[in-house]
């Protein structure tokens, strides 16, 4: 067992119970919304409840997610104990702190801005200062990971970072950088307007520099569920992982190109300039490289085990596979509803296209996808995975696992189609209530309902989740013989050369730096300077 | 693991990478601010140089001799501003009550009008500034008014905006959320973009500038969303409440204004 495993655990929970909460709120969201109950009688109900929901499901949740896998990995990974083990706690209690701070300040209607806080509003102090404590305590564990990665390396001259260790190490770097722009966000602009030093705030400037994190932040969530493709899956499922180098290119991908592209979220912006726009659209695009790469290794990764259990032909393969491994059944699962997102995406992110569904239900619809689709799906699956090591249980049952994964693709799916589908009709985003007695949307209705039954079959599966692992973690589930050490996936051709380049971080980190200066230095030079572009504070909740 | 220097022009990563990099900025950078804003006449119709200037969204006034368009009418000289809103010192209070004889004909002598004219007892400070500031420089017609305004100062202003918010209002309960209050004060109507009264005037939230109603006498209520309607009052910034009345009907417009003058029985 872990030494660390308390911390994991410690992370994990907190992670999912806020997770199967904020699953609840947004269901009630969707039903509120529905034609299947009457308008809600205070929209600002709605509002603090979409606050909740996505404080919970984009800082809370994953970043919890992320910082307990990332030490698990450390242990697991590089072999040996953590370093920093209670400043590792300390950080765990920051962030638990915020939470509390942040989730006590919506529930008075204090903060009902939603989680990409939209000022001119501006909400009670409490809930930045929640926020920033959920940001400093991760930020903790960023600095434990380069230590913990540094020591090693010092330790193991010349040997090659395990891959699971690297694209960690990524994730970490990518969030430290990314989380900067929302940080010199809240702690400049907003905290001042919220203390009451400052009437005024240049809003223009803060949604700049809300957008730097804005993009970035979903691959740092992104990050966990790549890891699993690359050094979970393919051993989970009797395989081998084709190539540890692409695994490598990947996240160094990931770290270049995911941050300097925020931008494509500010396209209807009149602040920022068409140039700029289109640089931060056309760069968007070259993140869709480490996700096609990663889709093709990945993809060969499970036709070695196909071919070795008998698949023969050009797709006949595809028969051979797993199918019973619920590690097979997710990873599947994931890519559909990553095509399916992706391919959304990119009509997000192309300057033109854009226009047709900016600020519609279809944009909703898309993250839901890919994040709640794609990528949670193997955050379930780290969980499943990691959980016998973690608390010494028995292997999860499959046949539970399997019911829970299918119920959250299905759900996932017959949730966010009908979402996208009405965004395209025109239905707007961040709205309480829609009136469907008019002729004029009366048959997006149906659709909405649809999705707010996805969404019941989400609820379901999340509580199954969180209901599984609770059943497993019972001092009677534990198993009675030492549990088998944990092992990540084995590359076809172990022990091949690493370059220099895919063994650490300068290069591409010197190269994010540099494109951030590049693709976000004049816009946020330009706004800062305008002296005009400060507007009277909307405080939310004063009166 | 490989044994070469990572920052070198002979690390075929580095050199790849780099060179890689910026052969995606030059293009991007050259599409975006060159070709592209070449291809469109607002953008290209002052030089190479200008067009690059405002595809990176550099200000007119920037480039040397590029002048703003500042004509046309704006609906308000007045910017809103938290510290409107405070509540004004006793010494305020004293001035503001001595400069309010001037008013009481109209607005009565506690603020609570016996002719029509609106209430002004508990009013919001930040509404009493706006509006006051409104008549002086002409953006809100009224003749009475506009001719009052004209002789008081911006600490007048002040003073008057003190003693008013000061004064007890006519009715101390707010609206508070129900579902027997008139549909449109409650959830206005979604798809004729008018949002509910009680998401600015108090019940859902207060926003700043937004007056208290309570109490109001309906005759003015009326009129004034009339106006608003037809364009005849326009000093409401960005048309906030042209745009909510525009589309309102006339029944609409007396079950909001019966609604707001109902008297303190409930």
């Amino acid at each position: 067992m872990l030494r660390a495993s308390r911390l994991v655990l410690a992370h994990f929970w907190v992670a999912f119970v806020a997770f199967l909460g904020a699953a609840v709120l947004g269901e009630w969201q969707m039903i509120v919304r529905s034609p299947l109950s009457t308008w809600i009688n205070n929209p600002e109900h709605y509002y603090r409840s979409v606050t909740a929901h996505g404080t919970v499901m984009g800082y809370v949740m994953p970043t919890l997610l992320a910082m307990g896998f990332g030490y698990a990995i450390t242990e697991l990974a590089l072999k040996r104990p953590l370093i920093g083990l209670r400043w590792a706690w300390a950080g765990f209690g920051l962030v638990l702190a915020g939470t509390a701070m942040a989730a006590t300040t919506v529930a008075l209607g204090q903060a009902s801005v939603l989680y990409t806080f939209y000022p001119p509003m501006i909400a009670s102090p409490f809930y930045y200062l929640g926020v920033v404590l959920v940001v400093v305590g991760s930020w903790v564990w960023v600095a434990l990971m380069a230590i913990n990665l540094r020591a090693w390396k010092r330790d193991n001259p010349g040997a090659a970072v395990p891959l699971a260790m690297y694209g960690n190490c990524a994730g970490a770097f990518l969030w430290a950088w990314t989380s900067l722009g929302a940080a010199i966000e809240i702690l400049v602009l907003i905290l001042p307007a919220s203390l009451g030093w400052t009437d005024t705030i240049n809003a223009g400037l803060a949604r700049v520099l809300f957008s730097w994190t804005l993009h970035a932040i979903v691959y740092f969530w992104l990050m966990p569920c790549y890891i699993a493709f690359y050094a979970i899956v393919p051993r989970a499922i009797g395989s081998r992982l084709y190539s540890d180098t692409m695994g490598r290119i990947a996240f160094a991908l990931f770290l270049v190109f995911s941050m300097p592209i925020g931008i494509h979220h500010l396209f209807a912006d009149p602040e920022v300039g068409a140039g700029f726009k289109f640089v931060h659209a056309a760069m968007t695009a070259m993140v869709s490289l480490p996700t096609l790469l990663t889709v093709f290794t990945i993809v060969a990764s499970v036709e070695i085990v196909a071919r070795l259990r008998g698949g023969k032909g050009a797709f006949g393969w595809v028969r051979a596979l797993p199918w019973r491994n619920p590690m097979m059944l997710a990873l599947t699962f994931s890519f559909l509803m990553l095509g399916l997102g992706g391919a959304g995406g990119l009509i997000n992110m192309s300057y033109q296209m854009n226009e047709t569904v900016h600020n519609t239900q279809w944009v909703t619809g898309h993250f839901h996808l890919i994040f709640g689709g794609a990528i949670v799906i193997m955050y379930f699956m780290v969980a499943y995975d990691l959980w016998p090591t973690l608390t010494g249980c028995a292997p999860l049952p499959a046949a539970q696992v399997k019911t829970q994964l299918w119920l959250w693709f299905v759900g996932m799916l017959v949730l966010t189609l009908p979402w996208h589908l009405v965004g395209l009709m025109g239905m707007p985003r961040r709205m309480a209530y829609y009136d469907y007695s008019d002729p004029a949307i009366a048959s997006q209705g149906s659709l909405v309902v649809a999705s707010a039954a996805g969404g019941l079959l989400v609820v379901v599966s999340a509580a199954l989740f969180v209901w599984i692992l609770a059943r497993a973690s019972l001092p009677a589930r534990r198993r009675a013989g030492a549990v088998e050490p944990y092992t990540f996936s084995r590359a076809v051709h172990e022990g091949a050369r690493v370059p220099v380049a895919l063994n650490g971080f300068g290069l591409w980190i010197g190269m994010m730096i540099a494109l951030t200066v590049v693709n976000y230095g004049v816009p946020i030079i330009q706004l800062a300077s305008l002296k005009q572009a400060s507007v009277p504070v909307i405080p939310i909740g004063a009166r | 693991m490989e044994d070469r220097r990572l920052l070198s022009w002979r690390n075929p990563w580095f050199k790849a990478s780099v060179l890689g990099l910026l052969a995606v900025i030059a293009a991007s950078f050259l599409a975006g601010f060159v070709w592209l804003p070449s291809a469109t006449s607002d953008f290209s119709a002052s030089g190479a140089w200008a067009s690059i200037c405002r595809a990176a969204g550099v200000p007119t006034q920037w480039g040397g001799n590029g002048t703003i368009d500042m004509t046309g009418v704006a609906s308000t000289g007045v910017v809103l501003d938290r510290s409107m809103a405070r509540a004004g010192t006793d010494d305020a209070i004293g001035r503001g009550a001595t400069l309010a004889l001037g008013c009481t004909t109209c607005h009565g002598a506690q603020g609570m009008s016996t002719s029509d004219a609106p209430n002004l007892a508990g009013q919001y400070p930040e509404v009493v500034i706006k509006q006051l500031r409104d008549f002086r420089s002409g953006r809100r017609d009224s003749p009475i008014m506009q001719g009052l305004a004209k002789g008081l100062s911006d600490a007048n202003i002040s003073d008057l905006a003190a003693y008013y918010g000061y004064l007890p209002k006519s009715r101390r309960a707010p609206t508070t959320y129900a579902d027997a209050l008139p549909a449109v004060v409650r959830v206005g109507a979604p798809l004729r973009n008018i949002a509910p009264c009680v998401a600015c005037h108090g019940g859902i939230d207060q926003k700043l500038g937004a007056p208290w109603l309570e109490g109001m006498p309906r005759p003015y209520l009326i009129a004034q969303l009339k106006n608003f309607q037809a364009g005849d009052r326009h000093n409401d910034s960005h048309g906030q409440m042209r745009n909510m009345a525009r589309a309102m009907t006339g029944d609409e417009i007396e079950a909001v204004a019966t609604f707001y003058a109902r008297k303190a029985s409930r």
